[in-house]
């Protein structure tokens, strides 16, 4: 049976800690933008962790949600490309092909979780930093719109080597650099077609609920969330 | 009736064409040089990167954008104008048709280009075009830009056949009346034009088949335009209203530009015979008719967004008419509703000054509307952690600038080369057939009784 | 054989004269009138009058319509990618593609009939004076056969016109 890739974050092991973004920049190639860049909104955190304070004084809490492409079933970003650049694969992903990308930034605009980043300028790693590049993912060029695959290199990697050694991909086998960092395992990936995965079992948590799911994009990351009590 | 009349129309007509005097090359030169600059500018971009612009997260359309708007809801000027008084064979449109034609097909031109500035790798647009890759891709007909291209595209074709074809017999004119380069030029370009019985027939049935054509297409080009916002889930973009929305903002607009251009031509042509303050003044209650229009759209939308209390929404009304876009906004509003509708109400106020200041103001106003439109909904969409500002870059204010240049300038080499008026039509006009109606040959005021 | 025509200060008069060349014994077809506009509500000016356009204009709107109905779904299909959750034949996108298509197809039909038809892919033909576009009319016959010149010389001076000329 076809995989279909799916993530499940919790909440309520989220720290914050950040590890995840540095995590994914580091496995992706994503360039860091400086600080003007950055303060005109340009940061181009594929994952990012939002920051949020609930309550008054003395009962402050602080709420951590990392966000990264949602990987739509219905995605609204890709009818709207008109290159394809943007698509659908067999394994549930939403596909950016960034050599047919003509940067109309149409997508960014769909994407209602705001996930989807554009490269303004020519990255630059000045030497020794570009020892540091992952010779597994490309370097986008200017112009071209990039965001999260759920690490698609991994993914590939993987099944070509279980293709090749004529065995089944297992749970955990494939892990997203975020996932892979998260010190708190708030981040699980994992095959939703595979009822007794991990992301499958805490996809039909009762703590589970979509993000934005009254749009109907159909996203698979499962945010689990406490219900506070009021 | 005697030669005396027809020659002095047409060498009325045809003096823009064979004399030439210092001013026409330094306003050449001069915006030659701004469309320099602006070209320059684009290439500035392209070298260094569309970072230059002020383009961010989550703003990824602004000013470009808005101005591809703007300009094709000019275009909407001649099509509209032309075609509908074509078909009800209204006299007065005679002196204004080809003034209208050829705004639309030059405005469309800029308008045009600017879905070309915007693309992050430009280099790349023919992949736009439906052609047999080697790879068997197409476009994706399922995306709006896809939907952009091919009605541009058409009306574009339209629009230069509809200002084209009725040149001809105008060219025949020009050629047998100058000797030389002249002669030879306007000969090829008057393709062998006699003017047989059945050459104005032909030329006159294909006029009307164009014309009953092109309406619904300018129709459907700036619906099609809308729906590069109508078709995404953003927060006040995502409203089936945006289709008649664009439209009347268009067929506004593009009055407003007809209306300046016609009495710019007036002034600086010597064309006071043939314009007569009675055109302009029939425009400007034309504009003030699409004014009460778009004022009657705002209110549907503006309405049902701020009853409707969803969200998202709330917040993208909030922040134009409360937050830091209030300024512009309640500026559009003055610029598109109040001042036109104070002027061109009263008829003390509806002279030809009048109706310029008015138009002047609705085109202000309308780039305003598309602006808020485009920039305060990207802003504040649906997760407010993402909600970001925006402020145009020098790069996109020159390359703006730039547009305006090239418009005037594309106009004043037309203006040199083609008479600006038809004079074949206005001859029609002052033979006028027992067979025709009335009202074709006389000019009347809208919206007057016959006296 | 060269062409004898006249000019006529206006349309009653160039009537007149087409009349006369009608009693002589001449066809409408052999008949030329120029004129620098339209001279609508003067009989003459309804020769060759019917034409095929607007038929032909719409057969080019139904081959706009039907050519760009299978292109749509011929390159649907060609590399067929899931998008959104789209079909992959999207029939309401694909309304404005034919829509267009359609109307350019009509266009462009019409176009093309109009240079064809009205002879305007040809070298200018003989018969012509550039007096026409002061707004005089021209009335004559192109390629009159000899034993019927007498005739036609007296039907162009009954129009009043003051020489004739010959080209």
């Amino acid at each position: 049976m076809a995989h279909r890739w799916g993530m499940a974050v919790d909440l309520d092991r989220c720290t914050g800690c950040g590890a995840c973004v540095a995590a994914c920049h580091a496995e992706n190639n994503i360039p860091t933008v400086g600080p003007d860049q950055a303060g005109r909104g340009r940061a181009m955190h594929w994952l990012r962790v939002e920051r949020y304070w609930e309550g008054d004084f003395p009962d402050v809490r602080l709420k951590f949600r990392p966000v990264m492409c949602q990987q739509c079933d219905a995605a609204p970003c890709e009818p709207v490309c008109p290159t394809y650049a943007s698509h659908h694969t067999d394994e549930g992903l939403n596909a950016q092909v960034y050599n047919r990308c003509i940067g109309t930034r149409y997508c960014a605009n769909a994407c209602p979780y705001n996930v989807r980043f554009f490269e303004f300028f020519n990255p630059q790693w000045p030497k020794p930093l570009h020892l540091q590049l992952n010779p597994d993912v490309s370097v986008r060029e200017v112009g071209v719109m990039e965001k999260c695959t759920f690490c698609v290199q991994r993914i590939t990697a993987a099944e070509i080597d279980a293709k090749a050694g004529k065995r089944e991909l297992k749970d955990g086998e494939i892990q997203t650099a975020c996932a892979q960092s998260c010190a708190a395992r708030a981040l699980v990936f994992g095959d939703l077609n595979d009822p007794d995965s991990d992301v499958s079992r805490l996809s039909r948590s009762p703590r589970g609920s979509k993000l934005l799911e009254d749009l109907g994009t159909l996203p698979k990351v499962t945010y689990l969330d406490r219900q506070t009590q009021v | 009736m005697s030669d005396a009349p027809a020659n002095r129309l047409s060498d009325d007509l045809l003096r823009p064409l064979l004399q030439t005097s210092w001013r026409f090359y330094a306003l050449v030169a001069f915006l030659g040089s701004i469309v320099l600059m602006g070209l320059g500018t684009w290439a500035y971009q392209m070298y260094n990167g569309f970072g230059v612009t002020g383009i961010n997260n989550p703003i990824f359309w602004a000013v470009y954008v808005t101005n591809f708007v703007f300009w094709i809801g000019i275009s909407h000027a001649g099509m509209v104008i032309t075609a509908i008084l074509r078909l009800v064979n209204a006299g007065w449109r005679r002196p204004v048709t080809r003034c209208a034609e050829a705004i639309t097909v030059f405005a469309l031109m800029i308008g045009a280009l600017f879905p070309l500035i915007h693309l992050g790798r430009p280099w790349l647009f023919f992949w736009l075009i439906p052609y047999p890759s080697s790879r068997q891709i197409w476009p994706n007909f399922r995306s709006p830009l896809v939907w952009d291209f091919f009605a541009i595209s058409t009306y574009l074709t339209g629009s230069v056949l509809f200002l084209g074809l009725p040149m001809i017999p105008d060219f025949a004119l020009v050629r047998d009346r100058t000797t030389g380069w002249r002669r030879r030029i306007y000969g090829g370009l008057a393709l062998g034009w006699t003017g047989t019985p059945k050459q104005w027939h032909r030329l006159e049935s294909a006029m009307s088949i164009m014309a009953i054509a092109i309406l619904p297409v300018a129709i459907s080009v700036h619906t099609v335009v809308s729906f590069d916002f109508s078709m995404a889930p953003v927060p006040m973009w995502h409203s089936t209203i945006f289709g008649p929305y664009f439209v009347a903002g268009a067929i506004f607009s593009g009055i407003a530009g007809l209306l300046i251009v016609t009495a710019a031509l007036r002034k600086f042509l010597h064309l006071e015979e043939y314009v007569h303050p009675v055109h302009i003044q029939n425009l400007g209650k034309l504009l003030l008719l699409m004014s009460l229009l778009w004022a009657y759209f705002l209110f549907v939308e503006r309405l049902t967004v701020w009853y409707g209390n969803e969200s998202a929404e709330i917040a993208v009304l909030r922040v134009t008419q409360k937050g830091s876009f209030a300024p512009l906004y309640w500026t559009m509003v003055v610029c598109n509703f109040v001042m036109p509708f104070s002027i061109l109400s009263l008829k003390k106020l509806r002279t030809i000054t009048g109706c310029v200041i008015a138009s002047c103001g609705v085109l202000i106003g309308m780039w305003l509307e598309r602006f808020l439109i485009v920039v305060p909904s990207l802003g504040h969409k649906y997760l407010p952690y993402t909600w970001g500002t925006y402020r145009p870059r020098p790069v996109e204010i020159l390359i703006t600038i730039s547009t305006f240049a090239a418009l005037v300038l594309l106009y004043t080499l037309f203006v040199k080369f083609v008479p600006i008026i038809s004079i074949w039509e206005l001859r029609a006009a002052e033979h006028p057939s027992p067979a025709l109606l009335p009202a074709a040959a006389r000019e009347q005021a809208l919206g007057e009784t016959q006296a | 054989m060269s062409a004898v025509y006249a000019m006529y200060p206006d349309g009653d008069a160039a009537q007149r004269a087409v009349d006369g060349l009608r009693a002589a014994g001449f066809a409408d077809r052999d008949i030329t009138v120029i004129s620098a506009q339209p001279m609508e509500g003067h009989e003459f000016s309804e020769m060759n009058k019917a034409t095929w356009l607007w038929h032909i204009a719409s057969a080019g709107g139904f081959l706009g319509l039907c050519g760009s109905t299978w292109f749509v779904q011929m390159t649907e299909l060609a590399w067929p990618l899931q998008t959104g959750n789209m079909p992959i034949v999207a029939w309401w996108p694909n309304l404005i593609i034919i829509f267009e298509m359609t109307m350019l197809g009509a266009i462009l039909a019409t176009v093309v009939t109009l240079l064809v038809t009205a002879g305007l892919v040809r070298r200018m033909p003989a018969l012509y004076d550039p007096e026409v576009s002061d707004g005089k009319i021209l009335v004559g016959v192109a390629n009159p056969a000899e034993a019927s010149l007498p005739d036609l010389e007296r039907a162009l001076r009954a129009g009043g016109a003051a020489q004739l000329r010959r080209s």
